[in-house]
Formats: structure tokens, C-alpha cells, sequence
């Protein structure tokens, strides 16, 4: 494994994992706890100021990337722009996105009113059964640059439904609040 | 020619020579400061046997203080001296501590910076002043029960502390001349306690109810790291309240006067605290009070605490949810803190998640065993790779100020630490150098309902026309919880000098200046550690002189050899007095009289080296 003290290459380069977006979870989790024991700035609690500051920019860095690679989301987004940098304010068309996008932020609305933790359980079923949709169709695009547009796409739709899931989050949150 | 020994400075420990660390729990009511000694996690007692130390300072008229049970037992005679809980002040505000203004008899003034001041006979104490006089007695204690200098301790916060509570809690340490290896949360070194208890890997949840704050956290221990996934709590709510409640319905009971004055307040909540602890034992209790007399069941008392144990188990299922997982993951709960004995609280904990809580530990001692054992590790004392790392989070989201009063967030809570994020931004005017940005820590979206961190200035930004800069800044939040702000503008490479102001903290002048001020009266301080140097330096040269003698007495005549032997036998035993003058004066005079045995032994040292080379030669 390629030495994780210094993050030059890829996130997945750091973590000596093929360049898929399939991603075995519990084997990243494993080399991510292996290489964090390594550059934590617990390791240097008795050195030096300067070693201290540089292992905390290390482990930071370890961090980032394996937050970054643990999320589908962040691992997608962070794919395509490995291949080439994806403007973050163009626009993409996805019409039928849309019309869905509009739906569940109404059910999202009515979610709120009523309270009922079953109703909300079963939306968040039904959201991570798009979303796993959603994520095998990437897994086909994003290498082929003939479909980059479509794999541009599809991590919007992830990222809206983060955004919802993080929101429906919030809904329960804030009903367990009362 | 003395006999010296030279160590070189920052060289590993010898095995058998470990750092000197320790694990200092800070707590609301009681602090703690523990070990690690022969692999074992013990806490330290003070003279009388006792490991607690009451978390009170009490200033005297005669310009000394107290810590400790001697103080607290004060707090009703002498209410405005005797600072207890403060814990609860510590990193906060001026306008906090007015709502906390019914608990804290205190008078209060403000500092600068928005810290409130607390008026004493010995004049305005701030609440890091206060907290390192309580750090200073247990350094003291650690130092005594250890022979030596700290290496460092770890200082335990509650999980929940802000960067504001954080940061003068290591302002405190400072100032009582603690290095702090770490600022540790108090579940994660409850979890590490008994982590290496029990050795198993899995999910364990922390239900730290302490005197002044709450704290859940949930971990996952799995090869060797022992990862936060979730952390949670309110810095507001305590064991105390349980007695505040009680102490309510007391005076409604005892339809006693409302209106009382603070060394009442304090008896009352004794009688309060007196039969809360009651009440985990006996199922009826009575309880008298101004002359009145009735009786409290458990039932009744539970009724009355409900609502305050709901408010920590809403807490709970927020950390579930922000940890990913389900109730049924969950193989361990550990009960931390003196308020756990109440039998609802266990009841109720054990319900919510499906698991019968851990107490095997002692709840008041676990932070600081737990807190001393990451000691040991930092301190280097044990060997590498097998050490135990902890993976703690934030506990709060970091976020910035924007247009309409409103909060960015730039880091989410619960994000692994050390985390660094950035964000570029540019400039609004033509020529523009500086930049002010508004740091706030909380979860909602307007930032008066956040908390205010600090205003961070940049300057030396290269004036450019409006919007061609681009400044990149790094948001870095250490594995103390610590935020760190760097700029640079990323066209010329020019690194922009930040300038902090926190919120509610101290500036780094006035750190400075309470520093002195501490030196200034650290009188007895500086004898105490005098007289320790002394000491150290005493047993040290008796145990070179006695080396020596070993390999070379037969370089002294019998009457010079009992000289010496008198001469030592006098150090030995003036090193065990509290004398510091008389033993210095006892190192010259057993140096002068081996001054004549330290040359012979150089010549003789040189002839055998002589006598060595003559012989090579040949």
C-alpha cells in the first residue's frame, strides 16, 4: 500500500483499491483503519510542533478521502472529475427527474404535517430503492466518455436524493423534538 | 570535579523510565486525576485516602485559597467565595450565565470579551482562573504520587463542549502549568475504560449523565480503533437538575419562603441531592426541611424527573440516527457519571436500547481511568503498534455567516477529526485587503440561533479589481475538537495573516497576563516545587555517590571513607524533611567532600586507559 503519510495520488490509489465505482465497503473500512493508526497525530503526541501539525494535515487528508469514497454520492461526483473536471454550475437537462424531484418534495411536505413515522419509513424505502437504481446505472456510464452527459446525470439525481434523505433526516428530527 | 550525569533532552523513554502522564477528569461536582502503573489504570488518592477532589475553589480574605472538600463544605457559610460548578462557565458568555443566574448565587461582572467575571475577595476570577486552581491541586497530587515532573496529562471534556468551552478548558491547563496531551471526550475515555476491559469488538453506546452536562456517544471498536460514529448530548442539562426539581417541590411542599438567600439555596439543595441519592436506595424516604417534615416515594420522584430524563433519551435517538444505525447493532451501553444510579435512568436506558447497561466500573472514576490510559499511550509508554486509537468527531456543525444572516455549513457534526475543509471566496471591492468571516457552531439555519465561535480577519490579501481574488480558506479542526483558520490568495500564492477574536474566550494577551499574575502569587507553588527539585537532586547525587563508591571505594582511606558515609547518611536524611535550604546545603557539603574522590577516579580512569594503550602497543 502506497504510503499513506503522503496523499499525492488518488483517493483510491491511497487506499490501493481498484478504480471501480463498486466499492466492497467493509474492505475499505479495513485499510482505512489501518492507515489512519499509522498518521494520527495521536502518534505523535510526544514529538514535535511541526511533526504534530503535519500528522494532523495527514490524518485530515486520510479523512477526506475516506469520507469521500465511502458516500456514492461523493465517490461518484468524485469519478466523473477525476476524468475531467465537471463544471458545478452548468445546468442539466433531466426532465422526467424533475416531474419526481417535484413529487416527493410535496410527499416530503404532507410527510411533515401528518407525523406518521411508518409513512415516513416506507418513503425512505422507496427513495433507497431509486437510489440503488440510480447508482447501477452509473456504475455502467461513467467510464465511457460517449455517455459522460448521462453519467453527469445521474449524479445529480444521487445528489437530490441525498439531499432529500438528509431532509426527511431533518423531518424526524425535528417530530421527535415534540 | 562533582559527579554529574547528562540526559539528552526529548530522547525516548527508557524502558523502566516511563513519562510521567496522568488523566485528569474535570468534572462539574468532582474531578479526578488517575495512572496508568504497571499496566494498570488506578486513580491517585489525596493524603486522606480520598480520590475525589470537589470540583470548589474558595478564595480567603487572607489572600489564600482552597480547593477541594474544605471549600465546598463552606458553600453555605460563605456563598460569593465559594465557587462551585464551574464547569457550567467555563467558555461561556455573559448572557449564558445570566440564565443560569438563579443556580449560581455568584455576583458577576463582565471581562472582556463577553467572559463573565466572578467577584471574590480576592477580586474579579475568571472561570479559567477558577478551573486552574482546581487543575493545580491534582498537577500537584499526580507529581507527588509520581516523584517528578508531568510529562503531560489528557483532560477529559464532555463530548459536547464547543470550541469556546474547549479552548479554555486548555487555557486552564496552561495556566496551571499542565501540557495537554490531549483534550479528551468523556464517553470516548468511558468507552476506552472499558474497551480494554472487555477487549470485545463491536458497537458500544456511552449515557454520560455528569453533574453539569450530558453526553451519549456511540462507538465502534474494531482492529485496534475505537471509532466515534456518533456523538450527542445537551451541555445543559445535568445530574443537578435532578436536585433543582427536588428542591422545588420541597419548597412547595414545605410551603417555605421562594426567596432565598444563597447559603439557603445551598443547604436546600443538599437536602435535595441527600434524598435524590436516597430515593436509588429505599422506595420511600423522608425528608425534612425549615422546620417542615414529609415523605417522597420513588414513584413521585420519578414523576418529577421524567421530563429530564426524556430530554437525554431525545438526545440518544438523535446519535442513533446520526451514526447509521439501527437499535439492534448495539451490543453495549455503558453508564457513566453518579446520577446513573438512579433507577429510572437505568430503566429507561435499557429500554431504548434493547441492552442492559454496564456499571462494573466505578461511574464517578471510569472518564478518569479511561482518560489515563490515552496518557500512557501518548506519553509513548507503550509500544506502537499495538496501542488502542481513538477516531473522535465534532461535535457540533461548523459554519459560516452569509448574506441575510444565515448559516453556511462548512463542516457537518459528527465528521471524523482531523477534518479540514475549504472554501474559496472573493473579493466584493476593487482594492479590497482584508476580509471578515463570522464563525458560528450549531444546526440551525439562522445564525442568531447559532453560537457565535469567533470572527476571523484576514488581511495582506494583494489589492486586485472586485472579484479577480481568489481566497482559498482552510477550515481545520484539530483531534482536540480545536478550529484553525489559514488563508491564502491562490493567484500570487500570498497567505493572508488571520486574525482570530473568539467570541467568548480569552485572547492570547490576556492568557499571557493571567500567567504571570499566577507566578506573582504562586509563592507557595514555587517553594512546593523547590523543595521537590531538591529533593530529586538529592536522591539523585546519593545514588551517583553510592555507584562510585561501588566501583571504586578503594581509592578512599578508611577515615575519608566515613566522612563520605557520614556525609551521605546526613543528604539522605535531610531529603526526606521539607527543609529545601538545609538539603541544598547538604549537596554542596557532600560534593565538596567527594570533590578530592572524583579526581582520583579521573586518574585512575586515565591510568587504565593508559595502561591499555601501553599494552595494544606492545
Amino acid at each position: 500500500m502506497s504510503d499513506p503519510a503522503r496523499v499525492t495520488g488518488t483517493y483510491y490509489e491511497l487506499f490501493n483499491l481498484p478504480l471501480t465505482f463498486e466499492l466492497d465497503l467493509s474492505e475499505l473500512g479495513r485499510r482505512y483503519r489501518d492507515a489512519v493508526r499509522r498518521v494520527h497525530p495521536d502518534r505523535f503526541a510526544a514529538a514535535g510542533d511541526q511533526e504534530q501539525r503535519a500528522a494532523v494535515e495527514r490524518a485530515a487528508a486520510l479523512n477526506e478521502a475516506y469520507e469521500t469514497l465511502r458516500s456514492p454520492g461523493r465517490r461518484a461526483l468524485y469519478l466523473l472529475n477525476l476524468q475531467a473536471p465537471l463544471e458545478e454550475e452548468a445546468t442539466v437537462q433531466d426532465p422526467e427527474f424533475l416531474f419526481q424531484q417535484m413529487e416527493w418534495r410535496e410527499e416530503l411536505e404532507e410527510l411533515g404535517e401528518r407525523a406518521d413515522f411508518a409513512a415516513i419509513d416506507a418513503f425512505k424505502k422507496r427513495l433507497a430503492s431509486f437510489r440503488k437504481e440510480v447508482d447501477d446505472e452509473f456504475a455502467q456510464t461513467w467510464q465511457d466518455p460517449a455517455t459522460r452527459t448521462d453519467a453527469e446525470r445521474l449524479v445529480r439525481r444521487m445528489q437530490f436524493l441525498d439531499k432529500v434523505l438528509y431532509e426527511v433526516g431533518q423531518l424526524e428530527e425535528r417530530l421527535d423534538d415534540f | 570535579m562533582a559527579l554529574v550525569q547528562i540526559v539528552e533532552p526529548d530522547t525516548p523513554p527508557v524502558p523502566g523510565q516511563p513519562r510521567l502522564a496522568v488523566g485528569i477528569d474535570l468534572g462539574t461536582t468532582n474531578s479526578l486525576v488517575a495512572t496508568v502503573r504497571n499496566g494498570q489504570a488506578v486513580p491517585l488518592p489525596d493524603n486522606d485516602g480520598r480520590h475525589a477532589l470537589a470540583s470548589a475553589v474558595r478564595y480567603l480574605k487572607d489572600s489564600s485559597i482552597s480547593v477541594g472538600r474544605d471549600a465546598s463544605q463552606c458553600a453555605s457559610c460563605d456563598p460569593f467565595n465559594c465557587i462551585l460548578s464551574v464547569k457550567r462557565l467555563i467558555g461561556r458568555g455573559v448572557e449564558d450565565v445570566q440564565q443560569l443566574g438563579e443556580q449560581m448565587p455568584y455576583k458577576f461582572s463582565a471581562g472582556e470579551s463577553h467572559m463573565p467575571l466572578i467577584e471574590t475577595v480576592q477580586g474579579a476570577k475568571s472561570p479559567v482562573e477558577v478551573s486552574a486552581e482546581i487543575l493545580k491541586v491534582l498537577r500537584s497530587r499526580g507529581e507527588q504520587a509520581l516523584g517528578g515532573d508531568l510529562f503531560g496529562a489528557v483532560i477529559t471534556v464532555p463530548a459536547y463542549f464547543d470550541d469556546a468551552q474547549r479552548q479554555a478548558t486548555k487555557d486552564a491547563a496552561k495556566l496551571a502549568g499542565i501540557k495537554v496531551l490531549r483534550l479528551l471526550n468523556e464517553p470516548t475515555a468511558a468507552a476506552v475504560a472499558y474497551g480494554l476491559d472487555r477487549q470485545a469488538e463491536g458497537v458500544t453506546v456511552v449515557y454520560d449523565l455528569g453533574g453539569g452536562t450530558f453526553d451519549v456517544s456511540i462507538l465502534r471498536l474494531s482492529q485496534g480503533v475505537f471509532e466515534v460514529l456518533a456523538t450527542g448530548g445537551d451541555s445543559a442539562l445535568g445530574g443537578d437538575d435532578f436536585d433543582h426539581v427536588l428542591a422545588d417541590w420541597i419548597i412547595q411542599q414545605s410551603g417555605s419562603s421562594t426567596d432565598l438567600s444563597p447559603s439557603e439555596q445551598r443547604k436546600l439543595l443538599r437536602v435535595a441531592c441527600d434524598l435524590k441519592e436516597a430515593l436509588s436506595q429505599a422506595a420511600t424516604v423522608s425528608v425534612s426541611y425549615a422546620g417542615w417534615q414529609g415523605e417522597l416515594t420513588r414513584c413521585q420522584f420519578e414523576a418529577l424527573i421524567e421530563p429530564l430524563v426524556s430530554r437525554s433519551l431525545r438526545a440518544c435517538r438523535r446519535a442513533v440516527r446520526d451514526a447509521g444505525i439501527d437499535i439492534g447493532e448495539i451490543d453495549a451501553v455503558v453508564m457513566v457519571g453518579g446520577s446513573t444510579r438512579v433507577p429510572l435512568v437505568r430503566e429507561q436506558v435499557a429500554r431504548l436500547f434493547e441492552c442492559q447497561p454496564l456499571t462494573d466500573i466505578d461511574p464517578d472514576k471510569v472518564v478518569s481511568l479511561g482518560a489515563a490510559i490515552q496518557a500512557d499511550i501518548l506519553a509513548g509508554n507503550q509500544s506502537g503498534s499495538s496501542d488502542l486509537l481513538l477516531l473522535d468527531v465534532n461535535p457540533l456543525s461548523l459554519g459560516l455567516e452569509t448574506m441575510g444572516e444565515l448559516v453556511e455549513k462548512i463542516i457537518p457534526r459528527n465528521t471524523t477529526i482531523p477534518v479540514s475543509r475549504t472554501q474559496d471566496f472573493t473579493t466584493a471591492r476593487d482594492g479590497q485587503t482584508a476580509m471578515a468571516l463570522h464563525v458560528v457552531q450549531g444546526e440551525r439555519e439562522l445564525v442568531s440561533a447559532c453560537r457565535s465561535l469567533a470572527r476571523f480577519e484576514l488581511r495582506g490579501i494583494p489589492p486586485m479589481v472586485a472579484g479577480a481574488a481568489k481566497i482559498r480558506v482552510t477550515f481545520q479542526v484539530d483531534a482536540d475538537g480545536l478550529l484553525s483558520v489559514t488563508a491564502r490568495e491562490t493567484r500570487s500564492g500570498v497567505e493572508a495573516h488571520v486574525e482570530v477574536k473568539p467570541s467568548y474566550g480569552l485572547s492570547d494577551e490576556e492568557v499571557s497576563r493571567m500567567l504571570e499574575d499566577s507566578l506573582e502569587h504562586a509563592e507557595d507553588d514555587r517553594r512546593a516545587r523547590g523543595l521537590r527539585e531538591q529533593q530529586v537532586n538529592a536522591e539523585r547525587l546519593l545514588e551517583t555517590v553510592q555507584a562510585a563508591l561501588q566501583a571504586d571505594g578503594d581509592l578512599l582511606s578508611e577515615k575519608e571513607r566515613a566522612e563520605v558515609d557520614q556525609q551521605l547518611e546526613q543528604l539522605e536524611q535531610l531529603s526526606r524533611t521539607d527543609d529545601q535550604g538545609a538539603i541544598a546545603r547538604q549537596i554542596q557539603k557532600v560534593n565538596q567532600v567527594t570533590h578530592e574522590f572524583a579526581s582520583r577516579r579521573m586518574d585512575a580512569t586515565v591510568r587504565r586507559a593508559f595502561a591499555g594503550r601501553q599494552l595494544e602497543e606492545i
